[in-house]
């Protein structure tokens, strides 16, 4: 064995030397790293670690002018659960399938799957989430989510509009005010696996979301509603296409309801509406197809489409008329039941002809060779001036997406004829809205207003952020053609073609019109109505149209009843109090009177009463001779006609 | 006062037993526990739905090894070069020849793990890997010839004949395991270098092998990919698990994030109970731990250095400068690698990284150094 000699331990010491220095080497290196490179590098792991999660902001809710929700936010929740974080697998399988309502077999294949994590259910009602946060269970993810959520489903839907997948506006309003509704996303930033895996508890970064601001319309649901149901009942009575009526404030142009029947229900917007399904029974609907039946469900048709006026386009001409100077209250026309233009023989609606008459007596009788001859009394040139005064040529400026523009005659190839049917609205096309606004205009006194909805914006907390302000232009029709066209109007519904819309009470002003649809003679027809109250100081005004009615299609015997209902609805509801005339007061046989005493009396005695006074329906339940109750009371004041109750012992 | 000189001796003279060498490897194997529990729990709880899969299999090993080290330390080294009675045949030539058969063996029926072929399927024990037990085979046969005739080493010739000697083991090793060939290496030179009392031959010679080394890494695509990306680790796409080590370890700062408060171990870094370990070790204990990890490291090459110099014989030096020469290698490349301060090569840190063959072989060393140390006459 040899032995173990001075140089080999001197030679040990210098391997030893060299790994000592190796590693203060090394230490100096790892300092460098740990200290100089620390702050850089280990930012650049955080950005690895941290999945940023986007927290949606609460979208802004809108309001009707009675402070009314009527789009606002559901919360929901979706559930997960997270594969590796789960201890008590049958537990879970359980609790989920019994609360969500899946089947076991559903959930078992979710919960044994080997994955990051894996969606059991979403649009869970938070309700059902609570109690399935209440058993703590391990593993599983409960995450709160908004849903846009329309209280009132189906009204007002092509107005209102709805949202997408990502909160964001489809459609209508939803659409125009985004930016206002929408709010900031917030994020939290969560640490991660690299496997994409949340770490629990983990510190959070966390960015709150900022809540989207309020939509406060003037919009009312209350006249929406009444004018809802007065559109369905017209179109359901005449089987017509579709109805659509537009309720506006004629002073200042504040939208008080847009009707577009039949609707859809907001909180399903991807499902057809019946009527569509019907009409396409039996058919293969390709997903083009259903893009397409879609689009026509959603599309506001007030706004988006355009039609020729017909008769209710006489306000216009008229109005142009009276202001020109052409034409006076008084002066006489003749109607032999048609009128040559040119080469041309151009029939009024009445056969025979409606003989001699006044100009007021011709708006009553809404005589085509009337109007025919004033226009062309105001002439091509005029006739566009006025048109545009009245904003014919311009889009309304509504805050509704997809509004349409006029289809006129370029003002230089209109020669008599073009003029002739332009002056009873035929031969062009404008969206109802148009014809509503510049109507408006004739009677309120000579505005022309923006229609609109909107009205303030409001955050979250209430206070106000903006007031919205819409054009209107003073002067766009003289104060006193304004005046005159009132009493005109009025005229038509006491005494003319809108008689149907009378209403005992109110004073009511409006034009009637049957459209035929193009091309002719198909027999399809616009049935349309525009109408407003008071007369004297128009506070509301109204436009209907029937879209394909079947049977009688006279806008004046089928429009002008469903503006007339509307009217009766909604007029004391706005608090526009019934003014009757004396001649009014006998012929309807309104007025008040003193409830007298029942109670007591026997059967004989409540006849003899009963001839005195003017009661509706009598009802009398019970069996007994002698009155028991009575209501109303007695001494109260009610209306003649009033329903009565007595009850018998 | 009766006593004889002999007794008198034998009063004063006692085998010494380095404990604290036995309780630092004692120590460095818990810790290694503790830390391939805090870096493997994570990547075991979500591959095998058990979090301390690789703790137990570790902790099995470890405590084998443990149980051979202080067995193997209660044997005198020198029966390693004694011929057994029966086959008249020293222990040292049958572990030559054992390790030349298996890793012929290995090269031939091994199984292939990320695309080497490095281990022998042993069923329920799991995968042993023979290159390990070579690194046994090449202190103590490298210690062996060498004692032979010490003298020899003193010329090139010498150390030339020892290189023939330890050739077959290593020329089997580099087909497959080009780091492992390279600790192996390391090994026989110190060895060679402890013995010789000349030392200009191992200048030349050392160039000549850098030269050769160089040669091989840039005529060999993969490894000269590796330089690629030990340039620029930051830019490279092959970089990506030694720029996230290197995250781990810069985000530790001074003071580390804490035991068990990795981020990077969650998959970041692949496999970070293996070669990566000393990372995570640095982002939860930070340059703190990280020193005094080293400084243990130091405290162990240092305990067996004082053996080594102390040994009765050459052949107990020798065998106890290999194991250094072993250990300190392994630790310093592991190191070097995990900051990227020469280019990747897998190399596990001793007693922490995961593996069981390695810790095994490790601790068998352990038990050869200590009986080394047994074998000291040291005075009370």
């Amino acid at each position: 064995m040899a032995r173990n000699r001075t140089y080999n331990k001197k030679n040990i010491l210098v391997v030893v030397s060299v790994v000592i220095l190796a590693a203060i080497a090394l230490t100096g290196r790892l300092g460098y790293l740990m200290i100089a490179k620390s702050e850089d590098y280990a930012a650049r792991a955080k950005q690895l670690h941290e999945r940023e999660r986007a927290i949606k902001a609460e979208r802004g809710s809108i309001y009707d002018r009675n402070g009314v929700e009527i789009a606002t936010n559901k919360p929901v929740c979706t559930i997960s659960v997270i594969h590796s974080q789960i201890t008590d697998p049958e537990q879970v399988i359980r609790v989920l399938s019994d609360l969500l309502g899946l089947s076991e077999e559903r959930v078992r294949k979710r919960v044994e799957k080997v994955s990051s994590i894996e969606r059991v259910k979403s649009n869970v009602d938070k309700e059902i989430a609570d109690k399935i946060r209440e058993y703590d269970l391990n593993g599983v993810m409960v995450d709160e989510d908004y849903k846009r959520y329309y209280p009132y489903g189906s009204l007002a839907s092509k107005v209102i509009g709805f949202t997408g997948s990502d909160n964001q506006g489809i459609i209508g309003l939803e659409v125009k005010y985004e930016e206002s509704l929408k709010g900031i996303d917030g994020t939290i930033l969560t640490l991660t696996t690299a496997y994409g895996v949340e770490i629990p508890n983990a510190a959070e970064d966390r960015i709150e979301p900022q809540p989207g601001n309020d939509l406060h319309l003037s919009l009312d649901v209350n006249i929406q509603k009444y004018a809802e149901q007065a559109a369905k009942k017209v179109m359901q009575a005449k089987s017509a296409d579709n109805v659509k009526l537009i309720v506006m404030n004629p002073q200042n142009g504040e939208l008080y309801a847009m009707v577009n029947v039949p609707e859809f229900d907001l909180n399903n917007p991807y499902t057809l509406i019946d009527e569509i399904v019907k009409e396409h029974e039996g058919e293969q609907i390709t997903s083009e197809k259903m893009n397409e039946l879609l689009n026509g469900m959603w599309r506001n048709a007030c706004i988006s489409d355009t039609y020729e006026p017909g008769s209710a386009f006489k306000i216009v001409t008229a109005t142009a008329a009276l202001e020109e100077k052409v034409v006076e209250l008084d002066d006489t026309f003749h109607c032999p039941g048609y009128k040559r233009v040119e080469d041309r023989i151009i029939r009024c609606h009445k056969a025979g002809g409606h003989g001699t008459q006044t100009f007021v007596e011709g708006i009553r009788n809404s005589c085509n060779p009337v109007f025919m001859e004033i226009g062309a009394r105001v002439g091509v040139e005029r006739m566009y001036y006025y048109f545009d005064k009245m904003g014919l040529f311009d889009k309304t400026g509504v805050d509704l997406p997809g509004e349409a523009n006029s289809i006129m005659h370029k003002k230089d190839i209109i020669k008599a004829v073009e003029l002739a049917t332009m002056s009873f609205g035929q031969s062009f096309q404008i969206t109802p809205l148009q014809l509503l606004v510049a109507s408006s205009a004739a009677v309120n006194g000579g505005k022309l207003v923006t229609p609109h909805f909107g009205v303030e914006i409001k955050a979250p907390d209430g206070r106000t952020v903006k007031t919205l302000k819409y054009d209107t232009e003073e002067g766009a029709v003289s104060k006193e053609t304004s005046d005159i066209m009132n009493e005109l109007l009025e005229s038509v519904i006491s005494d003319g073609t809108g008689k149907r819309a009378y209403l005992p009470g109110f004073k009511i002003g409006g034009k009637t019109a049957t459209s035929e649809k193009l091309p002719r003679r198909t027999g399809r027809y616009i049935s349309s109505f525009i109408g407003f109250a008071p007369a004297d100081n128009p506070q509301v005004m109204a436009i209907v149209l029937i879209d394909e009615p079947v049977g009688i299609y006279y806008g004046g015997t089928i429009a002008a009843p469903v503006v007339a209902e509307l009217f009766d609805n909604i007029l004391p509801y706005m608090g526009i109090e019934e003014r009757y005339t004396e001649e009014e007061l006998q012929k309807f046989n309104v007025g008040t009177f003193q409830v007298p005493n029942f109670v007591g009396k026997t059967k004989k005695e409540v006849k003899d009463l009963l001839k005195v006074y003017e009661f509706g329906e009598i009802y009398s339940p019970g069996e007994g001779e002698t009155v028991m109750e009575q209501f109303p009371l007695p001494g109260e004041t009610v209306e003649k006609e009033s329903d009565l109750i007595l009850y018998y012992n | 006062m009766s006593r004889t000189a002999g007794e008198t001796n034998r009063k004063k003279m006692h085998s010494y037993y380095d404990y604290s060498l036995l309780f630092l490897t004692l120590f460095l194997v818990c810790f290694g526990l503790v830390m391939i529990y805090s870096t493997s729990s994570y990547n075991a709880q979500r591959v095998y739905g058990n979090a301390t899969h690789y703790l137990e299999r570790q902790a099995l090993f470890g405590g084998a090894g443990i149980l051979i080290m202080l067995l193997v330390s209660k044997i005198d080294y020198r029966l390693m070069i004694t011929k057994l009675a029966v086959i008249k045949i020293k222990p040292v030539t049958l572990l030559y020849f054992l390790c030349i058969i298996l890793q012929i063996y290995v090269l031939i029926f091994g199984d292939v793990i990320n695309g080497a072929k490095r281990w022998i399927n042993m069923g329920a024990l799991g995968r042993f890997q023979p290159s390990e037990l070579t690194k046994i085979a090449v202190i103590v046969f490298t210690a062996y010839i060498v004692n032979l005739a010490p003298r020899k080493l003193d010329r090139f010739r010498g150390f030339l004949r020892v290189v023939l000697f330890i050739a077959p083991l290593l020329g089997l090793i580099v087909i497959e395991n080009f780091s492992t060939a390279l600790v192996v290496g390391v090994i026989m030179v110190a060895i060679c270098f402890v013995a010789s009392k000349k030392k200009f031959y191992f200048i030349i010679s050392g160039l000549l092998m850098a030269g050769i080394g160089s040669m091989l890494i840039f005529f060999v695509s993969y490894r000269s990919t590796r330089i690629d990306v030990w340039l620029n680790v930051e830019t490279h796409e092959k970089g990506y698990q030694i720029l996230q080590g290197l995250y781990a370890i810069a985000s530790g700062g001074i003071f580390g994030k804490g035991l068990g408060e990795s981020m990077q171990k969650l998959g970041f870094i692949p496999e970070s109970h293996n070669d990566m370990i000393f990372s995570v070790i640095c982002e939860e204990l930070g340059l703190f731990g990280a020193v005094a990890l080293i400084l243990l490291f130091i405290l162990l090459i240092w305990r067996i250095f004082i053996i080594a110099i102390n040994a009765p014989d050459l052949f107990g030096g020798l065998i106890a400068t290999g194991v250094l020469a072993h250990i300190a290698t392994q630790v310093l490349i592991n190191i070097a690698v995990v900051t990227n301060s020469i280019p990747s090569t897998g190399i596990p840190l001793p007693f922490i990284s995961y593996g069981g063959s390695s810790v095994m072989v490790l601790l068998f060393e352990m038990g050869i150094v200590l009986s080394v140390s047994n074998q000291i006459k040291a005075e009370r």
